[in-house]
């Protein structure tokens, strides 16, 4: 400081107190802190009071409830995309609904058909198709009713076949399932 | 004793010691961390070693870096600037001798066990129990000679410098020892005592401020000597010191549960862990502006000064970093960032900016005053200071571009938010890869920086002349300062300590007391706030007397450094441990793991798979969307699903998949197939190859002697022979070789592999709580309290 | 303290008073030549970040980060989350360039280009200046008593700087969102779209607290931008200095062996951090150059040379002569090279379409009658706004597998993804050990292609002979 290039300038002369007390040479000022910056600090202790009054007094609900409660609106939505209360015979509806079938046609030449084979036939076509018929009326999973086939597309076999529900969503899977059934009749009961 | 002149030798032997081994192992703990790096990306840079796989060599990266860089970094600094600021000799030059060597034996003793496997499974606490026990006493050594040198000072007052480093000795001794409680199952291995969340509590009291009290506060008082010291100019202000230096040694303990943000931990606890890092944002910005405005006045000379160089830069990455990680402390913040890159690149802006710049400028200051010669080269400090800056910013901008990727892509839904964008976790790794690689480089060039200070290093001291500073002290008359330090009275009765106490004593009472007690405890809270302001402004010069006077007493500012570092930890972990078990399961509780299972964990444990994998599926929508089972509703991690887990293995990093759930999900020749060449299961995976598994057999016999100690802890096993344990090993082993037989895999059952699949399979495994309560231990109350509301019964 | 009569000091803050209040700072005008081209720059970049989300290029707006779809439009580069990883050329390369400027030129970022100046001096100060004067008259605004006129004129001030501040964040919105999606948003209710509306209101709240308020505090105190510049300067950098040779001893004009400086206080009265540039390198100095013009307006009148204060270098002031080639310079100067050439050619590397091939959750491999299978997933994204269609073939190195899935060619919706299955199947006659494919995939016409390496797997051969149904 005193070998200082600039000390032609005048050293501090708005009265900042020095501390009286020099350590190895090293002084202290005792200068205040900006308002602004001792702000912040109180403010983040009048947040942590509201935080905590806000989290524990007045409950909406802790992080478990609120992840439950997403998570069943996610279920909502599933249930609503795949017009909601999926039975046979609502199947068996979609499955004769062009746009159902449509839809579902894509869905399963994109998806399915690597292993069912375009045609649905599967195995019945080519030897060496990896997937069975699903043309034909033997099930391997199930008894070939509409909500067992789609209980096997959404949760996989263990020959292999995956599971579709999470990959595709509740939407794409019961219309790929209305496709398949529209090769098939509905039994006459 | 009447007044005289004393000249007094500092002992700057011991300096010159440290300042040199803090120069070899920075080298070695930074190289090690390139090489950890590179197998993030080239896991055959492993050589398919078992001691060179990453899961071994991180915990000796992170040990290397914290406990020896700036370990020896920080007794070099504290040895030196304390000798000068109380006026003293160092009390004993044999306890600095035991101290120095020592600490380096222990060094050397955890280089050698970590790669070999040793560890207790919990970060930056891997030692094992008996190294432990060495720390632990090589502390107090440190401790001993430190407070003896206090009190053979020839200066009164006591610095700022030495505030924080008595806070620094108290609280690491503090929290190494709890958290390094166990109890040992042989000559290398131990249990933690605690287990599930309490556990994870206690890891992270620990883990959190070893960053605290290991990474920042001493440095904190090396720069309050070094740098105003090399700027020439007085410390900005005395009173900023004092405000932060309390606030954040009182804070800080507190923050510790900002690492478990989102997960099962209690919700009171999350919300003290978020609100206390936001509070530490100004306190820690106090010590940067301290730092920062103290510089000012010689802001000219950064153009030509290494040393101030490398302390500017350190101040602003120390503001950075602070700035960052209440940022990342923000629940929904941290939801994106945890267990991703983020956090990776938070933390060395810390510790190559703040902790690896403060270092070098140390260094390069100390050189030409401990050994009397000149730098050897201005110009090559210059380069390692623009190596150094440049190596930290492509790290850090490849870590945040990684972390944010990584944690968008995972949190990213399609078909209306019903199903996962990216259900598939490598997708989302083979797209940070390339990050990785710039990682590699940043460190890489960061460590060629730090390896031409040991060449500058090395030129300036040979042939050098050690040199002892000394100085000439006038020694006042005793009877003249009489009186002059505070009693035990006046220590505890005075305006700060009675309203401090006050306080904080209602606002617990408002945090845990029933409904009376919270009404009063919130109305106290305020009232003593108010009070203690009010009180301030009138008689602020009483308060400052007071605080002169503490200055000159040393053992009363360590008894009330002291009290104000136990207060956080002892509110949030006296709780946690003392409720009843039964509050803390939840709905779920976890079924004990076979002695093979056990076994199996350890396995897991030796190869250090929670440095990449975590157990914790938290409360948010993606996580329990990824990690959840089909057909399991809400399957989130519940504390009872971790309570038999010593020690807990919720993970701090998910380089891998989350393991929560695993159990069931793939068939065991999954597992056999991928623990030897993950590649050939998960195209682009970057996990090693572990054929070594295969070779081994399972270590059966120290079966009954773990599970006699987890009895111990109240894990319910029943008290079987080691015949009956060693039955029921084979039976289970047997089981499974005999299933990976019919998948085409030949194993003998008595292989590792076939225990660490035992135990990947039985990962997620519980049972309703109530079922388990009720058979298991009759009498105890049924009743299981959700443990997330208040810890009030 | 009256403002007018600053003296800074170099151990104190100026902004911050001895109560530790903050002394607004209300810095004169300044007038001559960098003024006038600072003010043409700083327009132009406005110019600039108001134009980005509006000018099309290749359909999309030049900057257009559409997180909601997982797609950023970079002067008509689309990148998908796959090609995140270029990000960190944007950012390193900014470094860089920082680095390299800072080297030769000071801290002519902070200055001339960084928003907060660009803003604050080019909008919000005009502002200022239009509705309540010059310097003189603000502060004497400041002192006069709040009568209904003050309470009107700052009243009506924050209330426009409210009005900008809401029309920045707004537009910082649309990078986001685009203008017509942000148009929409507009004229829908908040509760359509909470989070954009909270994300605004903030945004706002933070910008107007900032200019209208905070301003060079941010700079002094907050940015570490500011500071690791300051120590990447060298003694030839260009900086803003004083020449102290030719000023000193300051004096009135006409003193007798007094220097240039006639101590008149200007380059103190129009510094918008509070500092005397007379006093050295500062750490608050942000490169402004106001205090240039202000000391050459003062010279001119004076008849002396201008340049008392200066873009100079520290040796330059010195009497020196600033070497602009320097090892350092050089040095930077390669390493942008290198960086930019990695950044260009990462970017040629950006292919109109993303390839992942995971595989399928469940078994590594089946086995069934007639031979080993091993199941993949297939993702293809379409980074472009045309229908796009792949060809995905394997190549196996003459191993004997049959592949199904990908028969045919796929097509894609523009800005499409999808995820498709591709099943491998050996025969078990023909397996012998596991082996290493590539997946191929090429648009139609064969303009470029995408290859990703996968592991065929199997059982040990010694269970091939067995019938079995299952793996499992």
């Amino acid at each position: 400081m005193k070998n200082d290039k600039n000390a032609h300038i005048p050293p501090d002369t708005d009265g900042t107190p020095i501390r009286e007390h020099v350590f190895d040479g090293i002084a202290e000022y005792d200068k205040r802190l900006p308002n602004w910056w001792l702000l912040t600090f109180y403010g983040a202790i009048v947040f942590a009071i509201v935080y905590w009054m806000a989290d524990q007094h007045f409950p909406h609900g802790n992080d478990q409830t609120r992840v439950a409660g997403e998570l069943q609106r996610i279920e909502a939505a599933k249930l609503e995309s795949a017009d909601a209360n999926l039975d046979d015979a609502t199947l068996w509806k979609m499955s004769r609904n062009p746009v159902f079938v449509d839809a579902g046609r894509e869905v399963y030449n994109t998806n399915c058909a690597a292993c069912h084979l375009v045609s649905l036939r599967g195995k019945s076509e080519m030897a060496t198709a990896i997937g069975p018929d699903l043309t034909d009326n033997e099930w391997l999973y199930g008894t070939g009713k509409p909500l067992d086939l789609l209980a096997t597309v959404n949760h996989g076999t263990a020959k292999g076949m995956p599971a579709w529900g999470p990959v595709l969503g509740a939407k794409k899977v019961s219309q790929s399932v209305a496709y398949v059934l529209n090769h098939h009749k509905e039994p006459a009961e | 004793m009447s007044a005289r002149t004393v000249t007094i030798n500092y002992n700057d032997k011991i300096v010159r010691q440290f300042l040199l081994a803090t120069v070899l192992w920075g080298a070695v703990g930074m190289l090690v961390g390139v090489i950890v790096a590179s197998q993030l990306n080239f896991w055959r840079v492993n050589f398919d070693l078992p001691w060179l796989t990453f899961g071994r060599l991180r915990p000796l990266h992170t040990n290397a870096v914290i406990f020896a860089f700036v370990g020896n970094m920080m007794f070099a600094g504290i040895y030196y600037s304390t000798q000068r600021l109380v006026k003293a000799r160092l009390a004993s030059d044999f306890l600095s001798s035991l101290h120095f060597w020592g600490w380096q034996l222990i060094i050397v003793a955890a280089a050698i066990t970590l790669p070999l496997g040793f560890s207790r499974g919990k970060e930056y606490a891997e030692l094992i129990w008996p190294i432990n026990i060495a720390v632990a006493f090589i502390w107090v050594v440190f401790a001993v000679n430190f407070f003896w040198t206090l009190a053979r000072r020839q200066e009164r007052h006591l610095y700022v410098a030495i505030w924080f480093y008595i806070g620094t000795i108290i609280t690491v001794a503090m929290l190494y020892i709890v958290n390094h409680l166990s109890i040992p199952t042989s000559i290398t291995h131990s249990y933690p005592i605690f287990g599930g969340v309490q556990d994870a509590l206690v890891q992270w009291w620990y883990g959190h401020n070893a960053v605290a009290f290991f990474l920042t506060t001493p440095i904190l008082g090396i720069m309050y000597y070094f740098l105003p010291k090399a700027a020439e100019r007085p410390v900005y202000s005395y009173r900023l010191s004092v405000i932060h230096f309390w606030s954040l040694v009182f804070v800080y303990i507190w923050a510790g549960p900002h690492h478990l943000l989102n997960t099962a931990l209690p919700g009171w606890l999350q919300a003290l862990g978020m609100t206390f890092s936001l509070m530490l944002w100004a306190p820690s910005w106090g010590g940067m502006l301290n730092g920062l405005l103290t510089l000012r006045g010689a802001w000219h000379k950064l153009r030509t000064d290494p040393v101030l160089k490398f302390f500017a830069a350190a101040v602003t990455f120390y503001g950075m970093a602070t700035f960052e990680g209440p940022l990342l402390s923000i629940k929904s913040v941290n939801a994106l960032a945890h267990y991703s890159d983020w956090i990776i690149g938070h933390v060395h802006a810390g510790a190559l900016g703040w902790n690896g710049f403060m270092a070098a400028g140390m260094i390069y200051w100390l050189l030409p005053r401990l050994w009397n010669k000149p730098l050897h080269s201005v110009g090559l400090a210059n380069l390692h200071f623009w190596l150094g800056l440049v190596g930290i910013l492509l790290y850090v901008a490849a870590m945040w571009t990684s972390g944010i990727t990584q944690g968008l892509m995972l949190n990213a839904t399609t078909e209306g938010g019903t199903i996962l964008a990216y259900p598939n976790f490598l997708e989302t790794l083979n797209t940070i890869r390339p990050m990785m690689l710039f990682r590699i480089v940043g460190g890489g060039l960061y460590l060629i920086g730090w390896l031409l200070l040991a060449y500058n290093v090395w030129r300036s001291i040979a042939g050098a002349k050690a040199v002892d500073g000394s100085v000439d002290v006038f020694v006042a008359d005793e009877a003249a300062h009489a009186g002059e330090r505070l009693g035990v009275g006046r220590t505890f009765i005075n305006p700060p300590v009675i309203f401090s106490t006050l306080g904080t004593v209602s606002a617990c009472a408002w945090m845990f007391g029933g409904d009376f007690l919270k009404i009063v405890g919130l109305f106290g809270t305020i009232l003593f706030v108010i009070l203690a302001w009010a009180h301030f402004g009138a008689r602020s010069g009483k308060w400052a007397e007071w605080y002169d006077r503490l200055l000159v007493s040393a053992a009363p500012f360590t008894v009330l450094t002291f009290i104000a570092v136990a207060a956080g930890g002892l509110i949030q972990i006296i709780p946690t441990v003392l409720v009843n078990r039964a509050q803390n399961v939840e709905d779920r509780i976890q079924v004990p793991y076979t002695p093979l299972e056990l076994a199996g964990r350890d396995i897991y444990i030796r190869e250090g798979c929670y440095n990449c994998h975590s157990q914790m599926v938290r409360t948010l929508v993606p996580d329990v969307l990824r990690y959840g089972r089909p057909g399991v509703a809400d399957d989130y991690s519940r504390l009872g699903d971790s309570i038999y887990d010593y020690p807990y293995q919720w993970g701090s990093r998910r380089t891998g998949p989350d393991l929560a759930h695993v159990g069931g999900k793939y068939p065991d020749s999954w597992h056999y197939q991928h623990m030897l060449d993950p590649r050939a299961i998960s195209p682009g995976s970057n996990m090693p190859n572990y054929p070594w598994l295969v070779d081994a057999a399972t270590d059966v016999g120290a079966l009954p002697a773990k599970l006699r100690v987890q009895r111990t802890l109240g894990v319910p096993y029943p008290d079987q022979s080691p015949a009956a344990v060693f039955a029921q090993v084979e039976e289970q082993s047997k089981a499974i070789a005999a299933g990976l037989k019919t998948a085409g895999i030949e194993v003998d059952h008595d292989r590792e592999i076939i225990a660490l699949i035992a135990y990947l399979q039985k990962l997620g495994k519980s049972e309703p709580a109530a079922a388990s309560l009720g058979r298991k231990s009759e009498g105890q109350t049924s009743k299981v309290a959700a443990a997330s509301a208040t810890p009030t019964p | 303290m009256s403002a007018k009569s600053i003296r800074p000091n170099r151990d104190s803050v100026t902004t911050i008073r001895d109560d530790g209040s903050r002394l607004f700072l209300h810095p004169a005008d300044a007038h001559g030549r960098f003024t006038a081209l600072r003010r043409w720059s700083g327009w132009v970049l406005i110019a600039i970040y108001l134009a980005l989300p509006w000018i099309p290029v290749g359909g999309h707006p030049a900057v257009f980060l559409d997180i909601a779809h997982r797609r950023f439009h970079l002067f008509g580069l689309t990148l998908a989350f796959q090609d995140a990883w270029l990000l960190f050329f944007g950012i390193t390369g900014l470094g860089f360039s920082l680095f390299f400027i800072t080297a030769l030129l000071g801290r002519v970022w902070c200055g001339w280009a960084c928003p907060q100046t660009v803003f604050l001096e080019h909008v919000y100060r005009r502002i200022e200046r239009w509705l309540e004067g010059d310097a003189v008259a603000r502060r004497r605004l400041d002192a006069a008593p709040w009568d209904t006129t003050k309470v009107i004129r700052r009243g009506f001030k924050q209330v426009v700087f409210f009005g900008v501040s809401a029309v920045i964040a707004h537009l910082f919105l649309a990078y986001y969102v685009s203008i017509p999606e942000l148009w929409t948003m507009m004229h829908s209710a908040p509760g359509e779209h909470w989070s954009a509306f909270v994300f605004v209101f903030v945004f706002t709240a933070i910008l107007y607290f900032n200019f209208a308020w905070f301003r060079e505090q941010l700079c002094l105190i907050i940015c570490p931008y500011g500071r690791l510049q300051s120590v990447l300067i060298d003694d030839h950098s260009m900086v803003i200095g004083y020449d102290e040779k030719r000023g000193e001893p300051r004096g009135k004009a006409g003193t007798p062996d007094a220097g240039a400086c006639v101590d008149c206080n200007r380059c103190v009265q129009v510094c918008p951090t509070g500092i005397d540039i007379r006093q050295g390198l500062q750490i608050e100095c942000i490169g402004c150059a106001a205090c240039i013009d202000a000391c050459d307006t003062v010279m001119d009148k004076l008849g002396r040379d201008r340049g008392l204060v200066r873009y100079d270098s520290q040796t330059g002031l010195g009497g020196g002569k600033t070497r602009w080639l320097r090892p350092r310079t050089l040095v930077y100067a390669v390493l942008m090279l290198v960086g930019a050439t990695v950044a260009t050619w990462a970017a040629t590397t950006v292919r109109p379409a993303a390839l992942a091939v995971t595989r399928m959750v469940g078994a590594p491999y089946y086995l069934a009658d007639d031979g080993v299978r091993n199941q993949f997933m297939v993702r293809l994204v379409n980074k472009t706004d045309a229908p796009a269609r792949f060809v995905v073939t394997v190549e196996a190195g003459g191993q004997p597998l049959t592949q199904t899935g990908f028969n045919q060619v796929v097509e894609l919706a523009p800005l499409a993804e999808q995820v498709q299955p591709l099943i491998l199947q050996v025969a078990r006659a023909d397996y012998a050990g596991p082996f290493t494919f590539r997946v191929h995939v090429t648009d139609e016409a064969g303009t470029y292609a995408l290859d990703r390496e996968a592991e065929f797997t199997g059982p040990h051969r010694s269970l091939l002979g067995i019938k079995s149904e299952a793996s499992q």
